[in-house]
């Protein structure tokens, strides 16, 4: 191109320059594509085809199915709800007489962990297992999702108004009403109850409880004066003999009880080695029982020759039934013991029967105990329920003298071992209302279902204690159409208190009672609102109590013959409560039926508890023969029921023992799951007795496929009289081999026990092993890890064995806190549970009576850890701060870390527990809800309770105890904001926090003043780590279990 | 003569072979329809391996928890499997390495199918660290590559990385040095062959001519490999039991394992050699190749290796006891005595005891004593390695962890099904290959020369060779 017509384009052009010449005769110019290096190369066939792969590729990949998942913003986003950041709505929880000051964790509005409240002194931030898991139970698939009439099984759907019209018009009609209900004591409840029965003064309420309290109250009103449950104070109580009262696990009320109790016997760190010694006479190994430091065998019918013998032994007084030997003779050193401690003893006693109530009343009494130790100024009312009422009124519905029953969280359908009776009558009644939150085996029966919230979707208050109030405050809206029972009482009674236009008409009225009736008695706030704010903040309000002093009244008297009389029959029979399942009303949360009952370690269900014999030689057997999970046929008081056995030492010869909560019918996930005892159990004086006599256990030859049980080897160093060496030797050495699972080796350095009085020498021992360990830890050839280590934080956590019960709150919590799935009973059974802590448990001393140790086993966090240098693509590996960190995304699922973790705690996800498989067909094997065809972790109503800090992890990696690393990381961050070294407190790991008896301690132990440093310090020798001597160097430090037991008891 | 004259070593091929006879006999059953038999025994060992598949599909779909293992026993039969494989692996590299490297000449008769054993036995040990894993999906996690996750690297301290480089390393040694060992036979083959086989050989034996350089060439690598070869049967098995050796555990954590497990290795190995030769040789009529002189030899191996065996188990109870630690004690106590005594008797009775008929000669030499002897091993050795996993890990250190392990019927299949995978290989193998090797043998056969003993040998020096016997 020239520029004849004088028009040149750039000085190259003017110039002719070749290279422009030559650029400029092409019509497309390559050059300037690139613009970085000008290197392009790219062909338009390279471009096509690559844009055809392209597009074919992301056509292919984009018809794969994936699952969408939406997350939507606020579009208003609501003040106090900051996504990612929890918060926390003090609240109460309440079941029957269950009863915990709690803190509800939410995230994003929806709660997903209990704490328990620090301000309640009732409790002082305690929780139980029942506690923790009652959050699942918001996320129950079966609740009643709406009002209705109940036909063939279901709820047909009614609005509310419509059934408010229907159940007004059959309260109108006339006729006598009953309310049927647990144990109350909720002050608003009961106002609107009132009101109730004000509006229809032909109504009257029914309060029992699915484990009776009945005769202990009927002797506290003949004898003091006051239908209450007083208050034992554990604490101040050196010598405490309880007859067969659970108290550190189901009777009164544990978790305040079980602080108490531990605080009398923290040895480890005390500068005065001094502890409580607790007698406990039971026939069955209850929780209590396990940590008492002697225990005292009899047969359940012995209870009354029992506490006879004591009164006798006290006051002088003989006359009751014979009781045997071994036991009386040990009895006449308790009183002996007791005399020594007047004033500061207890005497407590879990019967059933009036007149031994009123015996152990007058004991205490005689020992001074009244007024001092056992308190009526902190009396609680958490217990009012008398099944007599019951009986009373089955004859009341045969004679067709209701017309119209409410039933309220209470299940006399089931519960009640009168519930076929029970079930006859009420086919009696016209008009049955059910108020309970699921589809049981009452409501069934029920015409009626007017479902009430949970109490997580519930406004109310409580008064366990008098002058501790709590409020209960909903932390989520109603998930279904449901209304709470109180609400309903008052719409049916057209309370003028009621605002019913109200958008929380319930809410008004609490708040309204509070501030009528508690406002004026305290003088903290100025205003009704003020008071009515700070109290819902708190959760508690608390008022210094009347004082009251009692005294026996002399006129009641001592009827020795009214005690239960001792059977010659060959076996008997104990029922008991668990601490997980109680008397069943919490069969359907499957939390807690996973977690192992603390002393047999089964799950899912009941078990027949046979004691173990001793051949003197070398086997260790069960009764009869029979080993863990073999069938028998039981017949008691003409029910006969079939169910497996599990072999439990301490379980006193002669004896055997069931739980109750077992067979659930109907309702939720309990059903099927062990066996429905109720109906075996006898009734004296209308007063339920819970053992039976004239039993007859039959082997079927069967064995239960499905035996659920999570620790199969029981003991750690059992006594007995070797016949060959004719003293007492140690029994599981002794029957090493060939026998399944007991039997072993017992020198391990995994428990260290010892008698307080022998204190000193087991710190000597300790001081040896701690001195042997370390000489065998340092001989490595590798540099110590000690300057990594040192300087920093570094996580560690201190267990202090003898304040752990075994209550197994912590481990429920760990559940809640991690995403911790459950597997069911078939898994569980395959060794397959999942739990991040678990707790051990071993028998030792006498085999025939042995004394227990509880052990928390959780990840140790091991500095040297075996489990991170096996792990072939560093999944799991240590944090600078002492952690041993799991990668879920890293891991392939080689199990070698689980092979090699000494303690055995590494979990791996064998199946999709978790529902995180695309594929259905996996689900087969998978936890699933009796009936339901959905998984139970695939719906999206349970999964609502994940914690969404926690990973849920998939299919074919393994899992374990992280200390709560989500936790740690709060923490930190709350004290980076702050501009602030980290704390003690920014970080309580979830068990920790659930501790009722503060047993473990979680810090950083490179902080010498943390609390976690100045426990393991002041417990000195005692503090040891488990295996201590094989240089993984744990991060947790136990201290030894010490006991207080009357070695002379039985000599 | 003033040099020094070595004696005259034995025949070791009978028959009076000429070199046709032997590509004729050696050639043939790659030549031939397949016989009923075959077909028979490749079909069960088809049935299977589809088993075997349909067990591994299961099991990657459905996950581990269809096995029996649980929270306690994380390996039971998938480990046990993968070293009692490898063990079997081990005879065939001895073979064909060591034994080359001290001129065993015998060797040549059983090389071949000793070191295919090998390949097979590598390839069923292999299936299963990597089905073992959870997350199979993910198994590439285990090879150290640049990535892009960070980079993340592997864990070079772990001994399961450590089986995978020994483990591969095993097999690519072992799959060159038996196919450098194939070329010349393939190309005899493929001499033979006519139209498409011809070429499918063709293309395998790597247009092998037989020139002189191509033998020298042939000759130098397959000494070059079986150098390479010669530390493998060491140290495979060697890093094998790191897998336990390295554990805490005890019962795992114990430095006999090394030389104890690479004697029980080739003793397995030696057993599994046993087993298929026996067969092998009846079915293609090689009783002249593989001769009873073979047999002998290597269940002098097999006795040897046994009471080696046989002496580390003892020890390893004496130490257990004199150690004075109470975990080592009762992790062997219970070996002997705990819930798994029978399978620690079934191993003592097959390994040890069992191998000690060999010390009568008679005994050695007969065929149906090798053959059940040899299977009797195998069982012995599966049990070893079945006590030293499960029996360990169903008691350690917290008695409150103790658990008792079944295989279910996925393991059972898994297990089987490799025996059918090994089979499948090994059938074919027999029917696309020499299962002797032809150069090889060609190479002792004496037919001429001052020391040549056979019929056509002329009198005077086979008077003479006679006389200095």
């Amino acid at each position: 191109m020239h520029h004849d017509n004088g028009i040149w384009v750039g000085s190259e052009d003017l110039m002719r320059d070749e290279a422009f010449a030559k650029s400029s005769q092409s019509e497309f110019s390559v050059e300037n594509i690139d613009q970085t290096d000008g290197k392009w190369q790219a062909s338009r066939r390279d471009f096509l085809k690559l844009m055809g792969f392209g597009l074919g590729a992301a056509t292919i990949a984009a018809s794969c199915e994936i699952p969408v998942k939406k997350a939507i913003p606020y579009v208003t986003k609501p003040d106090e709800i900051v996504p990612g950041v929890a918060n926390y709505f003090a609240s109460t929880f309440v079941n029957g007489s269950d009863y915990c000051p709690i803190l509800v964790k939410t995230r994003e509005g929806r709660p997903i962990k209990i704490e328990g409240n620090t301000l309640s002194t009732v409790t002082n931030g305690g929780t139980s297992a029942r506690a923790q898991a009652s959050v699942l139970s918001l996320y129950d698939t079966r609740r009643i999702q709406n009002a209705g009439t109940v036909k063939e099984g279901s709820v047909t759907k009614m609005d509310w108004a419509g059934l408010d019209r229907e159940v007004k018009a059959k309260l109108a009609t006339g006729g006598n009403i009953r309310i049927v209900t647990n144990s109350i004591f909720s002050p608003s409840g009961e106002s609107a109850m009132r009101e109730f029965v004000a509006q229809y003064p032909t109504a009257s309420i029914i309060s029992y409880d699915a484990v009776s309290s009945a005769a202990l109250l009927e002797a506290n009103e003949k004898c003091f004066g006051f239908n209450l449950f007083p208050k034992y104070k554990f604490d101040e109580a050196a010598v405490i003999c309880s007859f067969g009262a659970d108290f550190l696990g189901t009777w009164g009320n544990p978790v305040q009880q079980a602080r108490d109790y531990t605080k009398g016997r923290k040895v480890a760190g005390a500068k005065t080695p001094k502890m409580s010694r607790h007698y406990q006479v039971e026939g069955y190994m209850s929780l209590t029982g396990s940590n008492a430091d002697s225990r005292i065998q009899i047969r359940p019918s012995e209870m009354g020759a029992a506490i006879s013998a004591l009164y006798a032994e006290l006051s002088g007084n003989g006359g009751g039934p014979k009781l045997n030997d071994k036991a009386a003779s040990a009895i006449k050193k308790v009183a002996k013991d007791l005399q020594s401690a007047r004033g500061k003893s207890i005497v407590v006693s879990g019967s059933n029967n009036v007149a031994e109530q009123i015996i152990v009343n007058k004991i205490n009494d005689l020992l001074g105990n009244i007024n001092s130790t056992i308190d009526f100024n902190g009396a609680s009312f958490t217990h009012s329920g008398d099944e007599r009422q019951v009986a009373k009124l089955i004859d009341e519905m045969n004679g067709g003298q209701v017309a119209t029953i409410l039933v309220w969280g209470a299940n006399p359908a089931w519960e009640l071992p009168n519930a076929e009776a029970f079930k006859a009558a009420f086919a009696k009644v016209g008009t049955r209302i059910s108020l309970n939150t699921n589809l049981d085996e009452t409501t069934l029966l029920c015409t009626h279902a007017a479902p009430t919230n949970h109490f997580l979707e519930s406004w109310g208050d409580a008064l366990p204690v008098a002058g501790k109030f709590s409020i209960i405050q909903p932390t989520i809206a109603p998930l279904f159409a449901t209304r709470q029972a109180e609400h309903s009482l008052l719409v049916w009674c057209d309370s003028p208190n009621l605002n019913s236009s109200s958008e929380q008409p319930y809410y008004e009225y609490v708040k309204a009672n509070w501030q009528k009736d508690y406002f004026p008695n305290q003088t903290k706030y100025l205003t009704p609102d003020a008071f009515w704010e700070m109290s819902l903040h708190d959760g508690v309000h608390e008022v210094p109590p009347h004082d009251i002093t009692v005294s026996f009244d002399q006129a009641v008297s001592v009827d020795l013959n009214g005690v239960s009389q001792p059977s010659t029959s060959e076996l008997e029979i104990s029922f008991f409560e668990t601490v997980n399942i109680g008397g069943g009303q919490y069969a359907h949360n499957p939390w807690l039926q996973e977690m192992p009952d603390p002393v047999t370690r089964t799950v899912w269900g009941n078990y027949l508890s046979i004691p173990v014999e001793w051949d003197g030689v070398n086997n260790i057997d069960g009764w009869m023969g029979l080993n863990d999970g073999d069938e028998v046929d039981v017949e008691v008081n003409g029910q006969k029921f079939k169910c497996s056995v599990v072999k439990n030492f301490g379980q006193t010869v002669g004896t055997v023992a069931i739980a109750l909560g077992g067979g659930r019918q109907a309702g939720g996930c309990g059903v099927s799951h062990g066996v429905n005892v109720n109906a075996a159990m006898k009734q004296e004086n209308g007063l339920t007795q819970y053992y039976g006599v004239d039993v007859k256990v039959t082997p079927t030859g069967t064995k239960d496929k499905h035996f659920a049980c999570v620790q199969h080897h029981n003991s750690m160093g059992v006594t007995a009289m070797g016949k060959e060496e004719g003293k007492v030797i140690n029994a599981d050495e002794k029957s090493l081999g060939w026998k399944g699972f007991q039997g072993s080796l017992t020198d391990r350095s995994i428990i260290f026990q010892t008698n307080i009085k022998d204190l000193q020498k087991l710190e000597h021992k300790l001081e040896e092993f701690h001195e042997e360990s370390t000489h065998l830890n340092s001989q490595t050839l590798y540099p110590d890890n000690i300057e990594y280590f040192g300087t920093g934080m570094k996580w560690g956590m201190y267990i202090d064995l003898n304040s752990c019960i075994g209550c197994g709150a912590c481990q429920v919590a760990c559940v809640s806190e991690n995403n911790v799935p459950v597997v069911g009973k078939k898994e569980v059974a395959r060794h397959h549970e999942m739990t991040w802590l678990r707790i051990d448990r071993y028998f030792y001393g006498d085999l025939e009576n042995p004394k227990v140790v509880y052990q928390p086993m959780m990840c140790q966090h091991c500095d040297n850890a075996p489990c991170e240098n096996v792990c072939p693509v560093n999944a799991t590996n240590h944090s600078m701060e002492g952690l041993n960190q799991m990668a879920y995304n890293r891991c392939i699922g080689t199990r070698y870390c689980a092979n090699n973790c000494p303690y055995k705690v590494r979990r791996f996800n064998w199946l999709d527990y978790t529902t995180a498989d695309v594929w259905p067909s996996n689900e087969e094997r998978v936890f699933h809800v009796e009936g339901e065809n959905l998984p139970f972790y695939a719906d999206n109503l349970v999964r609502m309770v994940l914690n969404p800090d926690v990973t849920v992890r998939t299919r074919g990696v393994i899992e374990k105890c992280s200390f709560c690393v989500q936790r740690i990381q709060e923490g930190k961050l709350t004290a980076k904001k702050e501009s602030r070294a980290i704390q003690d407190n920014d970080v309580r790991t979830a068990c920790q926090t659930a501790c009722p008896t503060g047993a473990i301690v979680f810090g950083n132990t490179n902080n010498p003043e943390s609390e976690v440093s100045k426990a393991s310090k002041n417990a000195g020798a005692l503090a040891y780590k488990v295996l201590e001597e094989i240089n993984v160097r744990p991060g947790v430090n136990y201290s030894a279990k010490i006991h207080n037991a009357n070695e002379e008891l039985f000599s | 003569m003033s040099q020094p004259v070595a004696a005259v070593r034995h025949i070791l091929i009978e028959g009076n072979k000429s070199y046709h006879n032997i590509t004729e006999d050696l050639c043939s059953p790659t030549e031939k329809a397949p016989t009923r038999e075959w077909i028979i025994a490749f079909s069960l060992a088809s049935a299977f391996l589809a088993l075997y598949l349909f067990a591994v599909c299961w099991t990657v779909w459905k996950g581990i928890g269809e096995w029996g293992a649980n929270r306690s026993i994380n390996w039971a039969w998938d480990i046990t499997n993968f070293v009692w494989w490898i063990g079997i692996g081990h005879a065939g590299t001895l073979i064909s390495a060591i034994l080359l490297l001290f001129r065993q000449r015998w060797r040549t008769g059983v090389n071949r199918a000793a070191e295919a054993m090998t390949i097979f036995a590598v390839i069923c040990a292999g299936q299963f660290p990597i089905i073992h894993m959870g997350r199979v999906w993910l198994a590439f996690f285990i090879m150290p590559f640049p990535n892009t996750r960070g980079p993340i690297w592997t864990n070079f301290n772990s001994p399961l990385l450590w089986d995978v480089f020994a483990i591969s390393t095993y097999f690519s040694v072992s799959l060159l040095f038996w196919y450098t060992g194939l070329v010349p036979d393939l190309a005899t083959v493929r001499d033979r062959a006519k139209g498409f086989r011809r070429k499918i050989y063709e293309t395998f034996s790597f247009g092998w001519t037989g020139s002189a350089k191509h033998w020298q060439r042939w000759e130098a690598l397959s000494l070059v490999l079986a150098g390479i070869s010669t530390p493998l049967v060491l140290s495979v098995h060697t890093i094998v039991s790191f897998d336990f050796a390295t554990s805490v555990i005890p019962g795992w954590h114990t430095t006999i394992f090394p030389p104890y497990f690479v004697a029980g290795a080739v003793f397995s190995g030696f057993a599994m050699v046993q087993t298929l030769m026996v067969i092998t040789r009846k079915v293609l009529k090689l009783e002249q190749y593989i001769t009873i002189n073979h047999i002998e030899s290597m269940n002098k191996v097999i006795v040897l290796t046994g009471t080696i065996v046989g002496v580390a188990y003892l020890t390893e109870l004496f130490i257990s006891w004199y150690s004075g630690y109470i975990y080592e004690q009762f992790a062997f106590y219970n070996r002997v005595f705990g819930i798994y005594w029978w399978s620690y008797f079934g191993m003592m009775f097959c390994n040890v005891v069992s191998p000690q008929v060999f010390w009568s000669r008679k005994i050695r030499r007969s065929i149906w004593w090798t053959f059940f002897l040899s299977i009797l091993i195998n069982v012995g050795m599966w049990f070893e390695r079945f006590v030293i996993i499960a029996t360990t890990l169903a008691r350690d250190f917290l008695p409150s962890s103790w658990s008792y392990y079944r295989p279910t019927w996925v393991e059972i299949s898994l297990f089987t099904g490799t025996i059918g995978l090994f089979f499948f290989c090994y059938l074919i193998f027999c029917r696309v290959a020499p299962v002797v090797a032809i150069a090889e043998v060609k190479a002792i056969l004496k037919v001429a020369g001052d020391q040549y003993i056979g019929p056509d040998a002329k009198n005077g020096q086979n008077e003479q060779v006679k006389h200095a016997h």
